[in-house]
């Protein structure tokens, strides 16, 4: 996949090295050695003299040339938010100097860093946690892990262990960044079953607005939240009778609380399943499920 | 024989300049194409903003310019640009051809736009040349070319 993307030479190097199966970063940082990242653990990648791979500015505007076909103006939209999304849910993080114009972020030029994020489909992941979500109706849940510690995986095998399981439910998935379903051509091209309805790359407002009134969704799953922003839609969402799966970045309950607008949640009980995800054994690793009291009802 | 042989060298003769001849006109058509794909580049900024490469699919092109779209399309996948076969242009013209094509798709749609603009002034003064050159050499290499003929036709008998 990568390989329409990379250098050809550093392809080959990375694919003589590494497994693509098993790589979940590769970054790349201006005047610094490329590293990939395999379960978690970093790796130099190096050359076939041993000398490590440094990277440089041409490597980085030549990867984003070719992962936005040319077109960054097409593209725009998702690089002012600081991410490309490639086929498969390839996400490619982006950092650089910023444009602006007033208040608006306009673009992001002489890009410094790139970190290319690999998704796996874990199979069966969710499952350990399947029963906590699902009891007459599928429950209010916030999935909370730190970066990287498998939250989309995670949703993303829910959604499809509800279809495996015969669960009918209408699923709206409200995929920002296309990483949930990695939608190309109108066809998901990771497998979320076939019980799901997406919108890929529109606001989470527009997806919740939208989907409710024309979708009849009785479950919206959607990724990383941010709580002063999208919490009224969810609340809008949940009063209107629709369960909603979402997650959100942090490490713990404890950091969770900090976050502005978490009072309200706990206070209304928005939420009825808080399931904290962590890296201990590998991204996904289910920790700790608690219920809308904060009560911890799975500890590992 | 000797009427024939004439008519044969009048008629070689003016093949030959009309080849000529037609590459001017051909010159102006391609920086006229250039510059409605320009133009209808700008049109894609302005609203649907598809890829380069699905803009390039939708455009029509012959002759001279359609070497040019395949060469882009070339460069796309591959990344080589090579505009040695359009053998209407200068070397500094492909030069400078090659350094529209490096710098599309660099920037958000605004920057593209003052780009394109930009592009759009220098392919603006070709054109006109092109223009000038085809209303002016055409004709008189027909001409010069005619009266060549006829006066070598005069010698021949």
């Amino acid at each position: 996949m990568l390989k329409d993307y990379l250098e050809r030479d550093l392809y080959n190097l990375i694919i003589k090295n590494f497994s693509f199966n098993d790589i979940t970063e590769i970054r790349m940082r201006v005047n610094e050695n490329l590293i990939i990242v395999v379960r978690n653990k970093k790796f130099y990648l190096k050359d076939d003299n041993g000398e490590f791979i440094k990277c440089n500015t041409n490597m980085i505007e030549n990867f984003i040339k070719k992962a936005s076909e040319n077109s960054i103006y097409a593209y725009n939209d998702n690089i002012i938010n600081g991410y490309i999304t490639l086929p498969k849910g390839i996400r490619v993080g982006l950092c650089g100097n910023i444009v602006t114009d007033g208040d608006k972020i306009v673009t992001i030029k002489e890009f410094q860093a790139l970190n290319i994020r690999i998704p796996h489909n874990v199979k069966n992941c969710s499952l350990p946690a399947y029963e906590y979500i699902l009891g007459e109706d599928v429950r209010n849940t916030l999935i909370i892990s730190p970066p990287g510690a498998g939250k989309t995986t995670f949703i993303r095998d829910f959604i499809y262990q509800l279809y495996q399981h015969n669960v009918p439910k209408n699923i709206l998935v409200a995929d920002e960044r296309n990483e949930i379903c990695s939608v190309v051509n109108g066809e998901p091209a990771l497998n979320v079953g076939g019980f799901a309805d997406i919108y890929t790359n529109c606001s989470k407002e527009f997806a919740f607005k939208n989907g409710i009134r024309s979708m009849r969704p009785d479950v919206i799953v959607t990724d990383e939240i941010d709580l002063d922003k999208d919490l009224p839609c969810i609340i809008e969402a949940i009063n209107s009778g629709v369960s909603v799966i979402a997650t959100i970045h942090a490490k713990d309950l404890n950091q969770l609380k900090r976050k502005a607008n978490f009072d309200k949640i706990i206070d209304e009980k928005y939420f009825s399943r808080y399931i904290v995800l962590s890296n201990d054994e590998g991204p996904g690793t289910l920790k700790n499920i608690y219920d809308e009291k904060l009560n911890c009802i799975y500890c590992r | 024989m000797k009427w024939f042989l004439i008519i044969v060298l009048i008629t070689v003769i003016m093949i030959i300049a009309r080849a000529i001849s037609e590459q001017y006109k051909e010159k102006y058509d391609f920086y006229y194409n250039l510059k409605d794909f320009l133009n209808q580049f700008k049109i894609n900024l302005s609203f649907s903003q598809s890829k380069i490469k699905e803009f390039l699919d939708k455009i029509n092109s012959k002759k001279q310019f359609k070497i040019f779209i395949d060469e882009y399309k070339n460069f796309l996948s591959y990344g080589k640009f090579d505009l040695s076969k359009i053998k209407i242009l200068e070397d500094d013209e492909k030069t400078e051809l090659t350094k529209i094509i490096n710098n599309i798709g660099k920037y958000n749609a605004k920057n593209e736009m003052l780009q394109v603009d930009a592009f759009m002034v220098s392919i603006d003064s070709k054109l006109e040349k092109a223009k000038q050159d085809k209303q002016k050499l055409c004709p008189l290499i027909l001409k010069l070319s005619l009266l060549f003929a006829i006066a070598l036709s005069i010698l021949l008998i």
